[in-house]
Formats: structure tokens, C-alpha cells, sequence
């Protein structure tokens, strides 16, 4: 409701052709999070209209599990923007494996120098994709 | 007709040109196995190739790669709940829910056969339609364009959650996926919109990022919570078997999987659409065919008609877009108008000529896309059993290797860590959608059809002012609208009023 709330007093200042289709699509949003809104505070029942989508599979979702996991991704991130693709790749594979996975070194090695490899033969010599340099390795150079 | 319906087969099957498609075949299995390397960016790519290429050759090169991209693009849906493509992400939803269970090995045998008769069905209509599709195409204006769109969200919306109050939630998701569309530079007026005073939002939201994020995130949290393999604790032998029953079920769903190839053709061939709404449409149109709410509970936890829809119209709409870009010159999605671009520098003009002049070339593209699929199909089906076999790899092997796919697709979109940004934010929408139980697919189209529909509905305005919504078809898409909205809630009242 908020969201849409900001779209609509937003748009209502800009051009007649550049706001139609926000306010002709945001107020009628606006409206039915309303309705959301209203059935959630008021309803008998908290929950209802379930998604035909899948379900997540185990206990323990929004708990300590489910942080460590957004973490890794986190983390993984950083890494990339500190370090460019090139180096946060091995390095997250590697970490990833022996911390998280508590897999053996040899298997931990043997599986970086793989996704290293598929990584630099495939997307940098092969495809050239422009990897940025990491924002660390640019200020030490 | 017939004469140059073999002569276009003859040429394909010259050893160069079948060399040419293989090549392309080759490069088509691995694009659309990867996440984020798009089949329109490859085609782009390769489109320098072609110069010194006959014209046979290079369509068979740059077809044969196309064709094959949405087929293996739902292989990576299947086993890992990333979308290969974008056009594969409808996969996901039923596709992996059946890894999940044990059922890797069906749901890719019913991904890919239902993928080749899609593809058989779309290079039919190409080769039939091609006199006959002209008025088709007339018919459907900016108006009647802007109506298709706003069907086929409130087809999804009213289908993809149980009850009214899913629906609301399916309306209240498709809303948000069409107002989060008019995020970037306004095309008629140049405003920035909600851009948030970042470059990067100026251009949009990216398709890529966003469908990586919001179904591969919450994919991967589950992987990691549970700590087990895709497949959980079940036998590596259980879920490395399946794939012939897969190529059953796509028979014994014979005419729904037709259905969802017309649904795919019909898409393809109207300009504009976009090869992601097919699948979105023909998943709708599949949960619609359960015969009652009990038996249309399934879908989302890993029915095979949610693997069959998707997989038909994906295929088959590369035939049906082929036909306004050869006969009129229109492309009727990115790739192909990357296609077309291809059709100039071999010195070819789309239009008549095609169609008379050319014809045995334009038939060669449909034994393009038909040989494509039957090579792909059947090199899949060799080691399909042993593909389904990763879903049985313990978790913690698997989760690094798809996280840095899952990162490097999403930055290839614009090479930003914006994309990567988008990615984690989506990934956090679409987590959260599954952990309150709304429904994800209309999101995804009210993404995908929101600049469609905004450029239709402004130029409908510009041309018909509010005359527009009295044109015949129209009125005629807007009771369907109608019906598919009342229909789910009367059926859902009769069922209670039974009870």
C-alpha cells in the first residue's frame, strides 16, 4: 500500500503522457492492497489463497539457517564487488566448500579448479565478457 | 508448394548448411543451459558469421541454434529452479517441484517432448499459415494488443492461487509486476521514473535479474536450509529413471500439449507479445484444463501438465514469429528482429518475395527448426537419466556452483553490479512470496507485459482516444477477461454450495 502510495503521488506531477499508465495501473493497486490489507487486519483467518507454487520444503525458514544462507550470498557479493569475478569465484567456491560443506580439501580443490576453469575458459576467454576489476584490487593498484 | 516444401528440405540436408545447423545446434544446447546468456544476445553475436554464409546456411546456423535454446533452457529449470531463459522460467514452477520429488528423469522427458511437438506444431503453422495469416494479424491493432495483454494477466492472476483471496493476491502480484514495469525512462515523454537518482534504473528493470532473483534465490535459501540434495533423501536410483514416462505423460496429454503449441504459435505471431508470455499463457491455460479444484491443487507441487504447457508453447512460438517476420517484414520478438537483420545482410528482403522467389528458403528454415529440435531431443534423451542424476548430489556441492552461475547470469545482462543488486532484491520479493504463499507467475508476466501494454495503451489513446474500447475484438477480450475472472469463483462457490 505504501509502495503504491509513493507511485501514485509521484507520477502525479509528470507529463500527462508519462503518467497515465502509472496512475491508471497504480490506483486500482492502491485499492486492492487496500482490500489485502483490510482482509489480513480483519479476516478470521490469517492465511488463505495459497499459490500454486512450491513450498518451502523444510522447517526452520526466517530462523538461523535461513540467515547463514542469505549470508553466503551476501558475502559472495562483496566479494565480487571487492575482488572482481576472476578472484571471488574460486575464493567463495573454496570457502563456501570447506566452511559451509565441511567437504575434504581434496574434494574442495579439485571442485575450484573445476568451476575456475569452466569460469575463465568459458565466460573470459571464450565469450570475453568484461569483468569490472574489484573495487579493492583497483585502489591497491 | 510441395515441390519447394522438399527442395527446402534438400537444402538443409547439403552437407554444408547440415553442418552449419549442427554447429549452431552445439552452441544453442550450451546457451540456453546457462543462465543468462540469452538466445537473442548469441544470436546478436553470431550474426557477424553469417557474411560469407548462402543464405540456407546461415539460417540453418542461426535457427538452428535459436530453436534449440528454450529446450535445453528447461533442462537448468528442471534440476535447479534457475531459468536457463527467460522463456524457461514457467518450468520452474512444476518442472522443479517434480526434481524435488524424486521425478527429474519425467519432468525433463516431458520438457523435451513436449518441446519437440511444440516445435513440429510451430514450423507446421509456419508452413501452412503463411497465406492465410495476414488478415490475423490486421485484426489485432494497439487496442487489441493492449486487451491481450490485460487477458493474459488476469488469466494467471485468477488461476495461479486458490480461492478469492488468492486471487486478489494473484491480481494485487500482476499489478506489481506491471507498475514495477513503468520503472525507467518514460518512452513518450523522456521522464525518469522512479529511478531513485540512480543511471542505473534508467533503462528498467532487466528481465534477466529479476527472474533469476526471484526464482533462484528462494531455490537456493531452501537448498541450503534443508542441507540435503535437490532430490532430498531419495535413491539415486529412483531419480535417474522417468524420462520415457515423461514422453508418455506428453501423449497422454496429447491435446492440452497441442493446445499449448497453438497458445505458443498464436503469441509468436502476434508482433510485440514476446516469447515470455507464451509459456506464462500456456501454464495458465494448463492449470485451467484440471477438471476440478482438487485435481488443480497439484499444480505448484509438481504436476506434470505445469511441465507439458510451458515446455509445447515455448517451441512453438519461434515458428509463429517467423511468420510476420517473413512475410511482412514485422518481428514478432527481439531475437527475431535480430533475425531479420540477418535477412539483410544476405541480401534478402522479407515480404512477397519470400513467399514466391524464395520460397524453397523459407521452407528451409522450417526443417531448420523441426531437424533442430528431433537432433536435440534425441542427443538429450542419451544422457537424460544421468542429467536427472544431479538432482541427487548432496546440496553443499551443488549450491556454489549454481550461485556462481546464478551471479554470472545476472551481471551479463548489463555487466553492472546493479543486475547483481536487482538480483538479491528480487531474490528477497520472491522468497517472501513463497514463505506468504503468493503466487509468483503473474508477477513475472505483469513484468514482462508492462511495456507492451503501456506503449499499446498510449497509442491507442493517441489514435482512437476512448473510442478503442468499443472495437469489436476489443469488447470481445474484454468478456473473456470477464469470464476468466467470474469462472474460478463460481466454480469455487458451486463446490462449496455442493459441500
Amino acid at each position: 500500500m505504501l509502495g503504491t502510495a509513493y507511485g501514485i503521488v509521484a507520477a502525479w506531477d509528470w507529463p500527462e503522457k508519462a503518467k497515465i499508465f502509472p496512475l491508471a495501473i497504480g490506483i486500482p493497486l492502491f485499492c486492492l492492497a487496500a482490500v489485502e490489507a483490510a482482509w489480513s487486519l480483519l479476516g478470521s483467518e490469517r492465511r488463505g489463497g495459497e499459490a500454486r507454487d512450491f513450498q518451502l520444503s523444510a522447517e526452520g525458514h526466517g530462523t538461523r539457517r535461513a540467515a547463514v544462507a542469505v549470508a553466503w550470498m551476501l558475502g559472495f557479493f562483496a566479494a565480487i564487488v571487492l575482488l572482481g569475478f576472476p578472484y571471488a569465484v574460486p575464493l567463495f567456491v573454496f570457502v563456501y566448500l570447506k566452511l559451509q560443506g565441511r567437504e575434504s580439501w581434496t574434494l574442495s580443490i579439485v571442485m575450484t579448479v573445476a568451476v575456475w576453469g569452466v569460469f575463465y575458459g568459458l565466460f573470459d576467454r571464450l565469450l570475453h565478457l568484461p569483468f569490472a576489476t574489484g573495487w579493492l584490487l583497483g585502489f591497491l593498484r | 508448394m510441395i515441390e519447394a516444401l522438399f527442395e527446402g528440405l534438400a537444402l538443409v540436408l547439403q552437407w554444408k548448411a547440415l553442418a552449419f545447423m549442427l554447429l549452431g545446434i552445439g552452441l544453442g544446447f550450451w546457451v540456453g543451459l546457462l543462465p543468462g546468456l540469452g538466445g537473442a544476445t548469441t544470436l546478436a553475436l553470431m550474426l557477424p558469421f553469417i557474411y560469407t554464409m548462402q543464405p540456407v546456411e546461415a539460417f540453418a546456423f542461426l535457427l538452428g541454434m535459436h530453436a534449440v535454446v528454450a529446450t535445453t533452457g528447461d533442462i537448468t529449470s528442471v534440476l535447479f529452479g534457475v531459468p536457463g531463459e527467460g522463456t524457461s522460467a514457467a518450468t520452474i514452477l512444476d518442472g522443479h517441484a517434480m526434481a524435488k520429488k524424486g521425478e527429474a528423469g519425467r519432468a525433463l522427458g516431458a520438457a523435451l517432448a513436449s518441446s519437440l511437438l511444440g516445435a513440429v506444431v510451430g514450423a507446421l503453422a509456419l508452413a501452412l499459415a503463411i497465406p492465410v495469416v495476414r488478415p490475423l494479424v490486421l485484426t489485432f491493432g494497439s487496442p487489441e494488443l493492449f486487451m491481450l495483454a490485460i487477458v493474459g494477466i488476469a488469466f494467471i492472476a485468477s488461476l495461479s492461487a486458490d480461492g478469492a483471496r488468492g486471487m486478489l493476491r494473484g491480481f494485487l502480484a500482476g499489478g506489481l509486476g506491471l507498475f514495477l514495469a513503468t520503472i525507467g525512462q518514460d518512452p513518450q515523454a523522456g521522464v525518469a521514473r522512479y529511478t531513485l537518482g540512480t543511471l542505473y534504473l534508467w533503462q528498467g528493470l532487466e528481465l534477466v535479474p529479476v527472474l533469476v532473483g526471484i526464482f533462484a534465490i528462494p531455490e537456493i535459501i531452501d537448498l541450503m536450509v534443508r542441507g540435503s540434495s535437490i532430490a532430498s533423501q531419495l535413491p539415486a536410483g529412483q531419480v535417474s529413471k522417468g524420462a520415457w514416462q515423461g514422453v508418455r505423460d506428453t501423449f497422454r496429454h496429447f491435446w492440452l500439449t497441442m493446445r499449448c503449441s497453438l497458445i505458443g504459435t498464436f503469441i509468436g505471431i502476434m508482433p510485440g507479445i514476446g516469447g515470455s508470455v507464451a509459456q506464462w499463457l500456456a501454464y495458465g491455460h494448463a492449470t485451467q484444463s484440471a477438471r476440478n479444484a482438487e485435481e488443480r491443487k497439484g499444480f505448484g507441487e509438481g504436476d506434470v501438465r505445469g511441465v507439458l504447457g510451458p515446455g509445447a508453447a515455448n517451441n512453438s512460438k519461434e515458428g509463429g514469429s517467423l511468420i510476420p517476420t517473413v512475410a511482412f517484414g514485422v518481428p514478432g520478438s527481439t531475437s527475431m528482429a535480430i533475425l531479420l537483420g540477418g535477412f539483410f545482410l544476405l541480401g534478402l528482403v522479407p515480404g512477397p518475395d519470400m513467399l514466391t522467389k524464395h520460397l524453397p528458403v523459407t521452407f528451409s528454415m522450417v526443417w531448420t527448426i523441426v531437424l533442430a529440435n528431433v537432433v536435440t531431443v534425441l542427443v538429450c534423451f542419451m544422457f537424460l537419466n544421468r542429467l536427472a542424476r544431479l538432482t541427487a548430489v548432496r546440496g553443499a556441492l551443488l549450491i556454489p556452483v549454481i550461485m556462481v552461475l546464478v551471479y554470472i547470469g545476472s551481471y551479463t545482462s548489463n555487466n553492472h553490479y546493479g543486475d547483481i543488486i536487482v538480483t538479491l532484491v528480487f531474490g528477497a520479493v520472491g522468497y517472501l512470496m513463497v514463505l506468504g504463499g503468493w503466487p509468483r507467475a503473474p508477477f513475472v508476466l505483469g513484468l514482462v507485459l508492462g511495456k507492451i501494454a503501456e506503449n499499446y495503451l498510449y497509442i491507442s489513446l493517441a489514435r482512437y482516444d476512448a473510442d478503442w474500447l468499443t472495437r469489436p475484438v476489443v469488447l470481445v477480450l474484454m468478456a473473456l477477461a470477464v469470464v476468466v475472472i467470474v469462472y474460478p469463483v463460481v466454480q469455487s462457490r458451486r463446490k462449496v454450495a455442493r459441500a
